[in-house]
């Protein structure tokens, strides 16, 4: 009863545990392969948060995850490649190029918040694969291989997978602290009332249109930033990496996590997914249709996600399922038109 | 371009628009009756072509056996993922559910069931391309132009199936309580429509259609487990072009994309799938609610 009375002491605990359980996991767990998967695990929780906090600020459905993603990846890597700059200067470039981007797509596509935002951005994420693909100037359909790693900077090398894990969390807390400030700020108490009600937001006097644009583009941005890192880190990128199948699978993770709760969940549900499929490697075949099985189950009987679900009482939860099964057997034994 | 091979360009534009429509409107549907936005749609086609190409060619049948067959499968598979899956959001679509909430949720299960089906069909039937032989092997001549007897055939029998969605739709009981569901849920429930139920006919009925659409293209065309992909995003860019909610819309836009995607391979290749998204974007960001549509929420 403490803990749930106590929620937010205890709320500051578990934000501490789990800061220094994150900064010593690569000296606990010595398996490079592991820190792959960890690493994979915040870029995956960075584009999930990306997406969690376009909804919960602007209350829109990003499916285009990936064209930013990709548009940030093939920036730093022509940058670094093609013009010759150091990984340094590339990476906070790609990040302005993508929210360039952004702004002029957002400009044009929020315009209508609803259904046509949602495809609009899903068919962006395809046409910035197909044209990464169609024009060789972009690599082709082949995309870039050996992208050069991060130049080494302070006595660092980056040769095994632990300094890229420090980066990955540095810059994941970055975005997360930018996000934080952001939302304790004015311009995050107008993004709440966005969120809550568009219409009454509007007859208060604010701007919606620029509201929603601004929290596109910052999210867009980060997502940027994801794919510098990503293309420095697996060191190939290739458009059909980019193309909107991507995107949606993106939006799993602040869902799984829970929507509301715009940093843990992402991490959460980036961890499931990320950590879930490679045990079930064992099944090989399979494994789609096992994650594909745990993802409805979860949809299903935890709709606000797993921290959302948690945050209920348990017996609550409980009864609910048992209503759930009751409804449909009753549903079941009257089946037919009445 | 001789005119031979304009018109056999021609027809099949018609009939890759007649498939888009075919699927197209099954998702409509889904998404007025029952407000869910089907992610999983294209690969439901997909598993209607291999369901045909598996009766038709594995199990020997006669063509019409196999058909009869693979949509009877199809209809029992949309019932066991309407009860399985879909109901149990239905009853938390209250109306003060907010629509990205509806949308994000319905988002989350389609692409759940969408893994599911995509690598069980993968998983069932293999990787590599399936084609079956054509049932009406010959050719017509129509004032001096030469065209498959098959794919004319194609093209009537999804107008037949068309017209006959049409005729269920705007004069049979369950039709009406279907418009009725999809205009105002909790009044037609208030006058006494199961709307379980007819969700429930609505769901299988387009899941039917899409599994006719995916029998329709076996004779003609390989059948391939990237096809449900292609066709997920095609389907949509279809349905917002026509614009959501509009017969004459869908059909118009279907027939604008299929004839695109004919003679854009023909004449550009690969970029044409470039062309499609562009129009569509230009369409969406001219006319959001599309050509002959309206802006939904």
């Amino acid at each position: 009863m403490k803990f749930v009375t106590n929620w937010r002491a205890s709320r500051t605990a578990i934000i501490i545990v789990v800061l220094v359980i994150t900064v010593l996991l690569p000296l606990i767990v010595r398996n490079s392969y592991w820190h792959h998967l960890f690493i994979m695990g915040f870029i995956n929780s960075l584009l999930g948060m990306t997406f969690s906090v376009i909804f919960c600020c602007a209350g829109m459905v990003n499916l285009g995850t990936g064209a930013f993603f990709g548009i940030g990846a093939y920036a730093s890597t022509m940058l670094v490649m093609i013009g010759g700059w150091p990984f340094w200067f590339a990476l906070p470039t790609s990040i302005g190029i993508t929210g360039i981007i952004a702004t002029a797509f957002g400009l044009i596509s929020i315009r209508n918040p609803g259904v046509p935002f949602v495809l609009l951005t899903m068919i962006f994420a395809e046409i910035i694969s197909q044209i990464a693909g169609q024009i060789q100037f972009f690599g082709g359909w082949g995309g870039f291989i050996m992208v050069p790693r991060p130049n080494p900077i302070g006595g660092i090398e980056f040769n095994t997978k632990v300094p890229y894990y420090y980066l990955i969390l540095c810059l994941f807390l970055l975005v997360v602290v930018v996000f934080k400030a952001l939302y304790a700020s004015r311009i995050g108490r107008v993004w709440k009332a966005v969120s809550l009600s568009p219409r009454l937001a509007e007859t208060l006097g604010i701007n919606v249109y620029r509201y929603r644009v601004l929290a596109f583009v910052i999210a867009s941005s980060a997502a940027g930033l994801a794919g510098s890192f990503y293309a420095h880190y697996t060191q190939t990128i290739a458009p059909q990496t980019f193309g909107g199948f991507f995107s949606i699978l993106v939006q799993l993770y602040p869902i799984l996590g829970g929507i509301d709760f715009y940093v843990f969940g992402p991490i959460l549900g980036a961890a499931i997914m990320t950590f879930i499929p490679e045990y079930l490697r064992i099944t090989k075949e399979i494994e789609p249709i096992i994650t594909g099985l745990l993802l409805l189950t979860i949809v299903i009987f935890f709709p606000r996600g797993i921290i959302g679900s948690l945050s209920n009482f348990p017996h609550v939860r409980l009864a609910r399922i048992s209503d759930r099964v009751k409804e449909i057997t009753n549903w079941l034994s009257g089946m037919g038109p009445r | 371009m001789t005119l031979e091979l304009f018109f056999q360009l021609l027809l099949n534009g018609l009939i890759v628009g007649m498939l888009y429509v075919l699927i197209v409107l099954g998702l409509d549907i889904i998404i007025r009756v029952c407000n869910i936005y089907n992610f999983a749609h294209g690969y439901i086609y997909a598993l209607g072509a291999y369901l045909f190409w598996f009766s038709y060619v594995s199990l020997g049948l006669h063509p019409l056996f196999a058909l009869l067959l693979s949509l009877s499968l199809m209809a029992l598979f949309g019932i066991i993922t309407y009860l399985g899956v879909f109901n149990a959001l239905q009853s938390r679509f209250t109306p003060d559910v907010p629509f990205s909430h509806r949308l994000l949720l319905s988002a989350m299960l389609s692409v759940g069931l969408m893994m599911v089906v995509g690598r069980g069909i993968l998983v069932t039937f293999g990787t590599e391309d399936r084609g079956a032989h054509s049932i009406f092997p010959q050719m017509i001549n129509i004032l001096n132009v030469r065209l498959p007897v098959e794919k004319l055939i194609i093209v009537m029998a999804s107008f037949v199936s068309m017209a006959g969605l049409f005729f269920f739709i705007s004069k049979t009981k369950i039709g009406r309580a279907l418009r009725a569901i999809s205009s105002d849920r909790e009044m037609s429930s208030l006058l006494g429509v199961n709307t379980t139920w007819i969700s429930l006919v609505g769901y299988t009925l387009a899941v039917v259609l899409a599994g006719f659409a995916g029998a329709l293209v076996v004779p003609v065309y390989a059948v391939s487990a990237e096809m449900g992909k292609t066709m997920f995003f095609i389907s949509m860019v279809v349905m917002m072009i026509g614009g959501i909610g509009s017969y004459k819309g869908t059909i118009l836009g279907g027939i604008i994309v299929g004839q695109m995607m004919s003679f854009g391979f023909q004449f550009i290749g690969g970029l044409s799938y470039l062309a499609i998204w562009i129009l569509f974007m230009i369409v969406i960001i001219f006319k959001p609610g599309g050509l002959l549509g309206e802006v939904r929420d």
